[in-house]
């Protein structure tokens, strides 16, 4: 069968050791987490966390299911496909070297990142995208000194209101 | 004296119907079996944690309720993990209390510290570290719940030392739960009614029952349906016993050591009625070729058992019970005698006419221990050949009275949980069949055994060998035999004699008869060992790796 990435997002109830059952629902089956997002939502007591994870297609029903039979979970989606809004963010800490300011300015303005924090020889970006915008701008500032790169996994909403019709 | 955290366990203990536990205290738990000492819930204090997490499990087999086992924290703890294992595989309602550490010693490799929440998490339906002593009644009411309710399992409750020692007010009431009295109707009657329309037109259906039948109270439903639809019936491991044996329909038990004619029936079936069970790879062995021929229907209360192993065209989530209830009403009585003539024909060639099932002078000792013990005698078999020997020959006569390790197949099971059977239902007899692999591994038990004067009957099949290995050393690895042997140096009637348990020692050919009068005479504990043959097996069997349909009957097979 051929694997492709799901995305899941999974609301919790804040209790000690929740994301382990969780974690331990994919470990325990052979599954690798891709990446892993955790906030609270508008309720302090419920957290959302939204992951990825490379599978074939039986896998959303059954990790679903297994997922639902947790104590602490309230709901479990499937934000895998079009439907679904994604994004990531990164942060990249850059060293300029001198006479490569109105490059790296340019750049910046025409990938659409911001400047975070910034000396003269040391720029920290953050820019958030879909996870290729943010591979693409990786990939760019290559060319110059990276010294530092940190990314967010994906977080997702669905794209039409709830009631909409499909 | 102030009311502190260990006196609320013990109140929700007691609010909860629990009379007995088994436990081994600790300096973790001392505030807990302190209050003990008043406590009108009898402690039973095994030799290993182990044993009380499998009494605790032995229990709950036995009665239905849950069982309690308690420990200390770290090394105590770690111990009840086998135990806890064998509960979660087998869905048997158990709620596990371990004690931990004083909250302020947490996290600092104190002395006797182990993350066992952490150790526990795959093998426990929840688990709950309690932080503060006003929360102890709910978390350990919610426990009990939890273990029973759904797919019953195993919970697991940390109690930290200084949360049993501080005080506290009394525990709040029980929350007012809706009655459950009412009879629950199937929520989807639709589909329902899809599964009784493909069952009603089937040529050749069969029912398949696991352990999940018995756990639902069910088993009268089924005989019921059964009766009604006129249709063969099998189970897997754990759902042996539900429907006495013996009414027509029984075709034995599926899988890898089951009987060839439950394996050949349903690898020509066109319609499986699958209730209370996974197709665990013991049940189905090669999996592609399992029922080539059949559309599955599955019944389960837990969604994931549904569609696990299998593909399934017509899964049902519900309570079995209500299930089976509600399906009974719409399955129709069909003529299906050209299926029930060819099962009869197949039966009279296979091995439900081999001598003893298969299970040669063995199976026949169990057969007579079973005549010599009163009718509602509850077995506990081990793991190995004695219990493929027990499950193919004990004619259970009540859904609980044969009890068995399935999906852990956890060696050492068999005695303490026969404590727990015991303790469970003091009115009944109880036996404990091993092997002697498995009766080493918890022998220690003796010694409650006879502390307490528990009258549980213990056989000992002695082979001398790790038999089930043995065989299939000997069939699949051409007979080179490598580290299954236990050894003739060891007096095993000398050793329960030495624990203070009276014991007597036969061989399989001799006539058992006296021996087995005295089993079952005895007022204590008493244990027999039966001398058997290494080279008797249980045939037939399926090689590992191949389908159902690939029973071998032999050695030269």
């Amino acid at each position: 069968m051929s694997m492709e990435e799901h995305t899941i997002t999974i609301l919790v109830k804040n209790e000690p050791g929740v994301l382990s059952r969780v974690a331990g629902v994919f470990s325990g089956r052979g599954y690798n987490i891709k990446t892993l997002c955790v906030a609270p939502t508008a309720n302090p007591e419920i957290s959302r966390i939204t992951l990825t994870s490379n599978a074939d297609a039986d896998f959303t029903e059954k990790i679903k299911k297994q997922l639902d039979k947790l104590v602490d979970i309230v709901d479990v989606l499937d934000y895998t496909g079009e439907r679904f809004l994604k994004r990531e963010m990164m942060l990249l800490g850059l060293k300029i070297t001198p006479g490569r300011h109105a490059e790296a300015l340019q750049a910046l303005n025409t990938l659409g990142c911001r400047i975070v924090a910034m000396r003269p020889d040391y720029y920290i970006i953050e820019t958030s995208g879909s996870r290729s915008e943010n591979d693409a701008v990786f990939q760019y500032f290559q060319t110059f000194d990276v010294e530092m790169m940190n990314r967010t996994g994906c977080i997702a909403i669905p794209l039409n209101p709830k009631n909409d019709p499909e | 004296m102030d009311t502190i955290g260990a006196d609320i366990v013990l109140q929700i203990l007691q609010e909860e119907g629990v009379e007995a536990i088994f436990g081994y205290p600790g300096a973790s738990s001392l505030p807990l079996h302190d209050r003990l000492k008043d406590s009108p819930i009898r402690h039973y204090l095994t030799r290993h944690e182990q044993a009380a997490a499998h009494a605790a499990d032995g229990y709950a087999r036995a009665t239905g309720k849950v069982g309690v086992c308690l420990s200390t924290s770290g090394p105590g703890a770690t111990n009840l993990v086998t135990g806890i294992a064998t509960a979660f595989m087998d869905s048997s309602p158990v709620v596990a209390l371990t004690c931990q550490v004083n909250t302020s010693l947490m996290g600092r490799d104190s002395f006797q510290e182990t993350d066992i929440v952490g150790i526990t998490l795959p093998i426990t339906k929840h688990s709950y570290q309690v932080n503060n002593v006003n929360n102890l009644a709910s978390v350990l009411r919610r426990a009990f719940q939890l273990a029973r309710s759904g797919r019953p399992g195993p919970l697991l409750v940390d109690m930290p030392r200084d949360i049993l020692a501080s005080r506290c007010e009394k525990a709040d009431p029980p929350e007012e739960t809706p009655s459950s009295a009412a009879e629950k109707v199937p929520s989807n009657l639709d589909q329902l009614g899809k599964i009784a329309r493909a069952l009603n037109m089937s040529e050749r259906p069969v029912i398949i029952m696991g352990g999940g039948v018995k756990l639902s109270n069910a088993c009268d439903l089924m005989r019921a349906l059964i009766e009604k639809g006129g249709i063969p019936f099998t189970t897997t491991m754990m759902g042996v016993g539900s429907i006495a044996s013996g009414n027509g329909y029984d075709l034995g038990f599926i899988g890898t050591h089951g009987n060839e004619l439950a394996n050949s029936t349903v690898h020509q079936s066109d319609f499986i009625l699958a209730v209370g069970m996974r197709f665990s790879d013991r049940s189905t062995s090669l999996i592609d070729e399992f029922a080539p021929l059949a559309t599955i229907a599955q019944i389960d209360i837990d969604p994931t058992s549904i569609g696990k192993n299998v593909k399934v065209a017509l899964p049902y989530v519900g309570d079995i019970r209500e299930t089976i209830s509600a399906l009974l009403n719409l399955v129709e009585s069909r003529d299906r005698s050209a299926w029930l003539q060819r099962i009869q024909q197949e039966r009279e060639a296979k091995d439900f006419c081999l001598p003893f099932k298969g299970c040669g002078k063995a199976g026949h000792l169990i057969s007579m221990i079973q005549e010599a013990m009163p009718k509602e005698t509850i077995a506990v078999s081990d793991v190995g050949l004695n219990q493929i020997w027990t499950l193919r020959t004990w004619k259970a006569r009540t859904p609980r009275g044969l009890i068995t390790s399935g999906g852990m197949g956890t060696m050492g099971f068999s005695v303490p949980a026969a404590i727990g059977a015991k303790i469970g239902m003091p009115d009944k007899s109880v036996v404990a069949i091993c092997g002697d692999g498995g009766f080493y591994m918890n022998i220690q038990e003796l010694a409650t055994l006879s502390y307490y004067k528990i009258p549980v009957k213990i056989v000992v099949l002695n082979n001398r060998h790790l038999g089930m290995i043995r065989q299939i050393q000997d069939l699949f690895y051409e007979g080179r035999f490598n580290t299954i042997e236990l050894g003739n140096h060891v007096d095993l009637v000398a050793v329960a004699k030495g624990f203070g348990v009276p014991a007597e020692r036969i061989s399989v050919d001799e006539n058992p008869e006296a021996a087995l009068a005295a089993l079952a005479r005895a007022e204590g504990p008493h244990l027999l060992e039966v001398v058997v043959d290494e080279n008797d097996y249980v045939f037939p069997i399926i090689p590992p790796g191949q389908a159902n349909t690939a029973m071998i009957h032999g050695v030269g097979d």
